[in-house]
C-alpha cells in the first residue's frame, strides 16, 4: 500500500503540476483539498481523469463517496487498491 | 497555486500585468492577445481527436479571457476586464477599448498585450508570430505625462512603409511608445492606424 501511495504522490505532482513539490513533502494523511494541499475543484477533476487513465478506476461524478475518496493520499491509495482494474 | 496553472504565454503576461501595476489601485483592464493561448486549443482538439478525456484545466483555461481571470482572482480584483482579439490590429483594438473604458470615468486602465508563435498545426500560416513576448501599460486620460493621439483612416493612397524593420511587425506599437518617437503608421489591409505623440 505504501508503494501505492507514493505512486499516487507522483501522480497528484505531476497532473496537477505541483512543481515545488516532491513526493516526501505530501502527508499521505493530510487533507488534499483546501486546507493541506489547498486543491480545489478543477484539480478534482484533473485528478478524477488521471486516476481513471493509470488506474481504470470510475469515479461517480455526484457522489458523496467523492469526498471521501478524495480526503487523502492515504484515501485514495484505499480507493484505487479496491477498484483498479490495471 | 495559480502559477502551476498557467504556461509560458500566461507567465509572461501575468508578469507584465503584475510589474505594471504593483500596488496601484484596481482599474480596469483590457488584455489583448491576437492569438491567446493557442497551445491549449490545438490540446484539446487532439484529445477530441483520439476520443480520450478532455483536460478539466485545459478547458477551463481556454477561453479568451482566461489568464485575466486568473489575474482577478490571484488578486481578489473584482475590476472590470475585457479580453481582445483584433488580428494585426489588437493592440491598436485595445487602446480603443482603453479609451472607451476612460471615457466612461475610468481614471486609469491598465492595457496588457500579449502573444508568441502559434503551435505546429497553426504555425506556417502567412503572420506567425515571430517571439513570444508581453507588455503592459497604464494608460490615463490626457493629463500628466506624454500624450498620445490614435486615429484611424482609409491606408487608400497612404504611402507604403518602405524601410525593412528589424522588430517584429508586433513590437511596433510597443517601440513607438517608449521611444519618443513622434510618430508611427501602421498597416493593416484597408485601414492605416496613425499614432502621434504630442511634442
Amino acid at each position: 500500500m505504501q508503494a501505492l501511495e507514493q505512486e499516487i504522490k507522483k501522480l497528484v505532482i505531476e497532473t496537477l503540476n505541483l512543481e515545488d513539490l516532491k513526493p516526501e513533502d505530501i502527508d499521505p494523511a493530510a487533507p488534499l483539498f483546501v486546507e493541506g494541499l489547498g486543491l480545489d475543484s478543477i484539480d478534482a477533476l484533473e485528478l478524477g481523469l488521471a486516476l481513471q487513465k493509470a488506474y481504470g478506476v470510475a469515479l461517480a461524478s455526484d457522489s458523496k463517496e467523492n469526498r471521501r475518496h478524495f480526503a487523502s493520499v492515504r484515501a485514495l491509495a484505499d480507493f484505487v487498491s479496491a477498484h483498479r482494474k490495471s | 497555486m495559480m502559477r502551476r496553472r498557467v504556461d509560458r504565454l500566461g507567465r509572461i503576461a501575468l508578469q507584465a500585468a503584475y510589474s505594471c501595476q504593483a500596488d496601484a489601485p484596481p482599474c480596469p483592464m483590457v488584455f489583448a492577445s491576437r492569438y491567446g493561448d493557442m497551445g491549449r486549443s490545438v490540446e484539446l482538439l487532439e484529445q477530441l481527436a483520439q476520443a480520450t478525456p478532455l483536460s478539466p484545466t485545459s478547458f477551463s483555461l481556454s477561453v479568451h479571457n482566461a489568464i485575466g481571470a486568473l489575474y482577478s482572482i490571484a488578486r481578489g480584483d473584482l475590476t472590470a476586464q475585457s479580453a481582445v482579439a483584433a488580428g494585426a490590429e489588437t493592440v491598436e483594438a485595445a487602446f480603443v477599448e482603453a479609451c472607451g473604458l476612460l471615457a466612461e470615468g475610468a481614471p486609469e486602465v491598465l492595457v496588457v498585450v500579449y502573444d508568441e508563435p502559434r503551435p505546429a498545426p497553426f504555425a506556417h500560416f502567412p503572420e506567425q508570430v515571430a517571439l513570444p513576448h508581453a507588455w503592459a501599460c497604464s494608460v490615463r486620460a490626457a493629463g500628466e505625462g506624454p500624450t498620445y493621439q490614435l486615429t484611424c483612416g482609409a491606408s487608400e493612397g497612404a504611402p507604403e512603409r518602405t524601410s525593412v524593420d528589424p522588430l517584429p511587425e508586433e513590437l511596433s506599437v510597443l517601440r513607438f511608445l517608449v521611444s519618443g518617437e513622434a510618430r508611427f503608421e501602421h498597416h493593416t489591409g484597408s485601414r492605416l492606424w496613425r499614432w502621434h505623440r504630442d511634442a
